[in-house]
């Protein structure tokens, strides 16, 4: 497709010119900006999340600031737990690193995104699972009200080899957490679950592509959201299914609660199969909280407030159970419980 | 009993030939000149005798193909197509319309009797069948409807049915306040298309308070080689009225790909009913994928009036590529919207279809029940949007899609949009892709059935929800179909 010379906005502008004279995934981000712009609602991958207008009051370089990290390549030992923090500040920036799971080894990985009013930062991680490797992915968006984040990582998994990944968003003015896997099958195990909880116009992505090209692959996700008072939740899952990804297992579930009437709630959950002798399904519902459940509380003593809270924490903790550190497990579920009574 | 025997009949023809619609008739015709501009538009309008407001209408629309880009989004892949090599209109050179059943010429007469579709009322009558199987029937001949039956019993009722371009002329009022209501002019690609270019299609006003006194259902036939087929249906039930309305559609078997685009647009009004069902058996090309019909349709239902009801049912089993998204617009309050699909691909059928369920009006309900079956090398995506506005409180949708593979080297594809606005609603949705059970087919078999008759036995049971929505006769033509559409696919 020919398109005529495209005028960039001044985010388009700031994000170039950020990214003069870089390699790797950021050269790759600064060509792609410059030829197509930043994503568009016409975008099909972007249908829902409209980055170039989200980013409308960016207009000069930022920085992505990146704690915890020493080095851009990553060879984590066995039993290591990285602690990352990703600060946006005002203005265009990107950022990435690579990481690599030795064979055998578990690691754990938790990253914290951040972003200041006026900030549109781009965050990349490309991980590798070396043969029978573990890793435990935690991505926390706590911290971004009025900031543009967009975290995208491509894992790569060899046979035999597990990938558990939570994400816990509480939106920004536009967050999305985008993850793409492939998945070799042959004893490889993704586990995917997220959540979402979005008051106050803030938005939410939560985007997964798993790829599975290889025999006897398991993929389970859960994501559960809610939305209130202008809260956007996007939810795009697809699971692609090759030839030789024979036996296959995949199952795909979003469930998510309108909170009010003024919140907005989009899902895509997507199946592209080639194969026959495979079990794939997905499920999606999106409902209000069940007003006897409700009552029936009410009617015990609690308060209509903390029912209500009770109610939306048991929904949307599920996903969270399966993080196997129960610290880390405990932690997520109070910024969950801190978040619900400050909106409540 | 007649009626198993008749089935038995009707299957062993089918066996006979795979493909049984696909010989062509030779009937002198008349096109327009070949290619696509004002010229031609000017010169099916004129062909038709439409008023001025109509040439306008399609020469803006024209105007507006030419500014529009193909739409890519879609999971199919063709080579481009030259809209200027497609002749827009032929027709019988005998003249377009006939008076009297007596003056359609022979070869058409046989041709649609090839088909199976009988145009002489008497010899419906004596059809033995009961007088409430009766199908009016509107046959389209390439470009042009050549006869349509029952007219004056319908008319005793007070329902209109004919083509489009006699309501053009007999009740402009009608057509003038509903056609492009539905589907503006400038909607998509090949709606704007078809906007532009239009040759004929059927008309059905059904009056307030009216149960339409029998069936209606049009015969689409492309015959001619080099045209495109594009008419243009408007049904229109007003308050408190129920039709059902069938759609059947053949084309010869051809090398080349023939482009089918056609917009089906359906109002219903208050307490208002219509059923719209379609058993889609176009071409779809020889083994090797080469020719078959292109069919790029936009057909959408508006459920204006409050307690209106739209449903579509399909069996898709034809053309090459398949494009299609029957859509209803839940307007009304309390209106309602079902979608139930059945597509099979085969050979190296590719087919992008599903449904689309706007939801404006409150405590407006949906459900969709979608089977989709792929065999040999063929691809086959169900896309469907479920939108939920603000003001739709109450709304409902159940959402059922399964998919089933036979063969390794075909796939399925599942790709539901989900858009809600308001918490008063609940939207559910399931999707399941699988192949044939080991199982099953084994018990099938021990049963003395061979791997064939088994195969289809566990189909039909598979589409079975589908099935029990279609009218009697189209459900018995859907088994066979689905049966003839799947030999070859399996061992």
């Amino acid at each position: 497709m020919t398109t005529a010379a495209l005028t960039h906005t001044p985010a388009e502008q700031a994000l170039i010119e950020a990214l003069q004279g870089a390699t790797g995934w950021r050269a790759q981000l600064r060509e792609a900006t410059r030829e197509q712009g930043l994503p568009t609602k016409r975008n099909e991958l972007w249908k829902w999340s409209d980055l170039r207008r989200a980013a409308n009051d960016v207009s000069a370089a930022g920085e992505l600031v990146v704690d915890g990290l020493d080095a851009a390549f990553l060879r984590p030992d066995d039993g290591a737990r990285l602690n990352l923090t990703l600060t946006a500040k005002p203005g265009a920036s990107a950022a990435d690193a690579e990481v690599t799971v030795p064979a055998g080894h578990a690691v754990t990985l938790v990253e914290h995104y951040r972003a200041e009013a006026g900030a549109l930062g781009n965050w990349h991680l490309k991980i590798t699972l070396e043969t029978g490797a573990r890793l435990d992915r935690v991505c926390i968006a706590a911290d971004a009200p009025d900031g543009v984040f967009v975290s995208s990582a491509e894992i790569v998994l060899a046979p035999g080899a597990v990938l558990n990944q939570r994400t816990l968003d509480f939106g920004a003015k536009l967050s999305r957490i985008e993850t793409h896997i492939t998945h070799p099958g042959e004893g490889a195990d993704v586990d995917l679950g997220g959540v979402y909880l979005l008051d106050a116009k803030h938005h939410a992505d939560t985007t997964t592509v798993v790829h599975h090209t290889g025999p006897g692959g398991q993929t389970r996700q859960l994501v559960k959201g809610a939305a209130a008072s202008h809260g956007h939740g996007v939810f795009q899952g697809k699971f692609i299914v090759d030839r030789a990804a024979q036996q296959t297992d995949a199952r795909m579930t979003h469930r998510a609660l309108m909170l009010d009437d003024r919140a907005e709630i989009d899902a895509k959950p997507e199946l592209e199969i080639y194969a026959d002798d495979v079990q794939c399904a997905h499920g999606n519902a999106l409902g209000a909280i069940d007003e006897t459940a409700l009552f029936y509380m009410r009617q015990r003593g609690l308060p209509a407030p903390k029912a209500r809270a009770l109610l939306i924490e048991s929904f949307l903790a599920e996903p969270l159970d399966g993080i196997a550190d129960e610290s880390l497990r405990e932690t997520l579920k109070g910024e969950l419980r801190n978040r619900l009574e400050a909106l409540s | 009993m007649a009626a198993v025997k008749e089935t038995i009949e009707d299957v062993k023809k089918l066996e006979a030939d795979k493909y049984k619609y696909g010989f062509t008739t030779d009937v002198e015709q008349e096109f327009s000149p070949k290619g696509l501009d004002e010229e031609t538009v000017r010169y099916i309008s004129a062909k038709k005798g439409e008023p001025a407001w109509m040439t306008e209408w399609r020469l803006k629309a024209l105007e507006r193909f030419f500014q529009m880009k193909e739409p890519d989004w879609a999971k199919v892949k063709y080579p481009p197509i030259d809209f200027q090599d497609i002749y827009y209109y032929a027709e019988p050179k005998s003249g377009a319309k006939y008076d009297s059943i007596d003056d359609v010429p022979e070869e058409i007469l046989a041709d649609f009797e090839k088909l199976g579709i009988p145009l002489k009322e008497q010899e419906v009558l004596l059809g033995v069948k009961g007088s409430e199987n009766r199908v009016a029937v509107d046959a389209v001949f390439d470009s042009v409807s050549v006869v349509t039956t029952f007219k004056a019993e319908l008319a005793k009722a007070g329902v209109i049915f004919c083509s489009i371009s006699e309501a053009l002329r007999d009740h402009p009022e009608l057509v003038r306040k509903y056609l492009g209501s539905v589907v503006p002019a400038s909607d998509n690609y090949f709606a704007t298309l078809n906007t532009a270019v239009f040759s004929d299609g059927s008309f059905v006003y059904v009056p307030p308070g009216v149960r339409c006194p029998m069936e209606l259902s049009t015969y689409f036939r492309m015959n001619a080689e080099g045209t495109g087929q594009f008419e243009r249906t408007l049904i229109i039930a007003d308050k408190g009225a129920y039709v059902s309305y069938l759609e059947g559609c053949t084309a010869p078997m051809r090398d080349e790909n023939q482009l089918h685009a056609a917009v089906v647009e359906l109002v219903a009004l208050d307490d208002a009913e219509i059923k719209y069902s379609t058993v889609q058996n176009w071409w779809p090309g020889d083994e090797n994928g080469k020719g078959g019909v292109y069919n790029f349709v936009t057909k959408r239902g508006d459920c204006r009036g409050k307690n209106s009801k739209i449903s579509w049912t399909q069996v898709e089993t034809g053309s090459a590529i398949t494009w299609k998204y029957p859509s209803c617009v839940l307007k009304g309050e309390n209106s309602r919207g079902e979608f139930y699909s059945i597509a099979v691909t085969n050979g190296h059928q590719q087919a992008d279809t599903g449904t689309k369920m706007i939801h404006l009006g409150k405590g407006s309900t949906s459900r969709i029940i979608s089977k989709g079956i792929s065999a040999g090398r063929s691809d086959q995506t169900y896309r469907g949007l479920v939108s939920i506005h603000a003001k739709a409180e109450g709304a409902r949708n159940f959402t059922q899609c399964d998919s089933l593979l036979i063969g390794d080297q075909c796939g399925a594809h599942t790709v539901p949009y989900i858009e809600c606005k308001t918490p008063k609603a609940v939207l559910e949705h399931e999707a399941t892709t699988t192949r044939l059970s080991e199982d099953q087919l084994f018990y099938a078999r021990q049963r003395g059935l061979d791997e064939e008759a088994a195969t289809a036995l566990l189909v039909n049971g598979f589409v079975r929800e589908v099935l029990q929505e279609l009218p009697m006769e189209f459900a018995v033509e859907a088994q066979n179909l689905l049966k003839v559409s799947l030999e070859g696919s399996v061992g």
